[in-house]
């Protein structure tokens, strides 16, 4: 096979699996209304991907905010300008690192075990005994573990960002002295709700949200049934999520700028 | 017991299966292959390794679509039907998987229970009181609080048979069910398939090669080979009636018209000796 043609099956491998995709997202939405009739799934995802990524989304988010208060105090006293340290801080937090960071943790955390999970079901033949059983797989296993990445997101990120703001609070204003009342003037008299938090967090998040809850189920559910396909379905799901929310992560800031 | 099978009324044929023709990876699995299912009756399919026994079942329950011919199973096609009516005619069959495939989110109870609580708004009380009476069955009863993955492949394939039991069906497909159980359990189990046609009046269909089990159990044998029915009949008799089919596989022979070895290259030659050389 020539390097060209090799090129050319790659692009419709690719464009032929994005196909698949978007009507597996088909197939989702459509079993949605049976899936409410096992809302207690739902709930049950709800806490295994969220609350259970709690730990991993606060450390972080605080971590991040620091780091932040950090870098950009030092950045800004160059400039004589530290008392914009709570403004900089929270509009880098729910404008770009929020949404972004929490898909990244999140595509890591609970992607790859939504996968895992679904992918080893299919393997000891628990999908089929849900078709013999008459239960549609769809309805009872992807659509519940969807919603509540869907759910989960927005969420996860408001955590995030908290947590964010109280990290670079602790740096900048009781490590290094920027003065508390303008730390948080500042930073209100900047951040706008429309544009900064409800744009950033709310929209970004709810796409990442349903772009890594489709893409985990999909690998999860198309996986070949053996270890191997487990292995390498749960890999791509962390690669073609974490390239599809900084994909993403730009043309939404594109539009929604 | 062979005149009951050739009866052509609907009313006693429960799956009828004609022309199944079935092509995958390029192999040939079924070739116009006829089979009828009779009500009440307990019929086993029997045959070599990988001459398509559980991809019958899977054209019975509608798992896979075949690429000729027509199974019907209560008098409709079930190639034709829609995935509603399908789920409604699954409701209707029981099947044990061959690795038994219990749900391992829930323990035993929750997965005898599923299909009840699926598709039945029963009270908890009428639940519970079905569910251990199929526990108590299979001897299992006590073990209703244990995960899947603290039972033995025994234990979990008898947990997966009182799930394909709960709903009372009207068909059983049995995929190799006598795998993995002691002589114990294998007796009970004998016994079970035996009640529950008897009492209940179903129709079981049983994949398995144990030939003395069977004897004690089915009604009516198929052994199918190469894609066709090869040889029917009375299981007590049927190793007995002379065909090189039978003869060989109830013998356990190596040569015969089944091939033992996977089509290969010559054997001396993959192994590095000169053709001819002693």
């Amino acid at each position: 096979m020539s390097a060209r043609m090799e090129h050319e099956n790659i692009v419709v491998g690719s464009l032929a699996q994005i196909g698949r995709c978007g009507l597996f997202l088909l197939r989702i939405l459509s079993a949605i209304p049976l899936s409410m009739r096992h809302v207690r799934e739902t709930v049950r995802q709800l806490w295994f991907v969220g609350a259970m990524s709690l730990t991993i989304i606060m450390t972080c988010g605080l971590f991040v905010g620091m780091v932040l208060g950090l870098q950009l105090y030092h950045v800004l006293a160059i400039f004589g300008g530290t008392s914009a340290t709570g403004s900089v801080v929270a509009l880098a937090v729910y404008r770009e690192l929020g949404p972004v960071v929490t898909a990244l943790l999140f595509a890591g955390r609970a992607g790859t075990s939504i996968t895992a999970e679904i992918g080893l079901m299919r393997a000891t033949d628990q999908i089929a005994a849900m078709e013999m059983m008459a239960v549609d797989p769809i309805a009872y296993v992807i659509a519940p573990r969807f919603l509540a990445g869907l759910i989960a997101m927005p969420l996860l990120c408001c955590v995030f960002c908290g947590l964010s703001i109280f990290g670079g609070h602790i740096v900048a204003v009781d490590w290094l002295r920027v003065d508390n009342g303008t730390f948080w003037s500042n930073m209100t008299a900047t951040v706008d709700v429309w544009d900064d938090v409800i744009n950033g967090i709310i929209w970004k998040s709810v796409v990442f949200g349903a772009v890594v809850s489709l893409i985990a189920v999909f690998q999860g559910y198309t996986t070949p049934p053996t270890s191997e396909g487990v292995a390498y379905a749960t890999t791509r799901t962390v690669v073609t999520s974490s390239i599809a929310i900084l994909a993403l992560d730009f043309v939404l800031t594109a539009f929604l700028m | 017991m062979i005149d009951t099978v050739q009866v052509q009324s609907d009313d006693r044929t429960l799956v009828r299966i004609r022309g199944l023709t079935t092509v995958l990876n390029g192999k040939t699995v079924f070739d116009k292959l006829d089979l009828d299912i009779p009500r009440g009756k307990v019929t086993a399919i029997m045959g070599p390794s990988g001459t398509g026994k559980t991809t019958l079942l899977k054209h019975i329950t509608g798992q896979m679509r075949p690429d000729a011919g027509e199974v019907s199973v209560d008098g409709r096609n079930v190639a034709a039907l829609s995935r509603e009516a399908l789920f409604e005619l699954r409701e209707r069959i029981g099947y044990l998987f061959q690795n038994s495939a219990l749900l391992t989110d829930f323990d035993v109870f929750e997965n005898v229970a599923f299909p009840l609580r699926q598709h039945t708004k029963l009270p908890e009380v009428l639940i519970r009181n079905i569910v251990l009476t199929k526990l108590q069955a299979v001897g299992l009863r006590g073990a209703a609080s244990l995960t899947p993955a603290e039972l033995s492949g025994g234990m979990a394939r008898r947990v997966a048979l009182a799930r394909a039991i709960v709903f009372d069906p009207m068909l059983i497909l049995y995929d190799e069910p006598f795998v993995g159980l002691d002589p114990i359990a294998l007796n009970q189990v004998l016994k079970l398939i035996r009640t529950l046609n008897e009492t209940l009046g179903l129709t079981s269909v049983l994949v398995a090669h144990e030939l003395e089990a069977i004897k004690q159990v089915a009604d009516h044998v198929y052994l199918i080979a190469n894609g066709k029915v090869v040889a029917q009949g009375d299981p007590k008799t049927i190793a007995n009636d002379g065909s090189p089919w039978t003869s060989q596989f109830f013998g356990g022979n190596a040569d015969g018209p089944v091939p033992f070895q996977y089509p290969a290259d010559d054997y001396a030659q993959a192994l590095g000796f000169k053709q001819g050389a002693a």
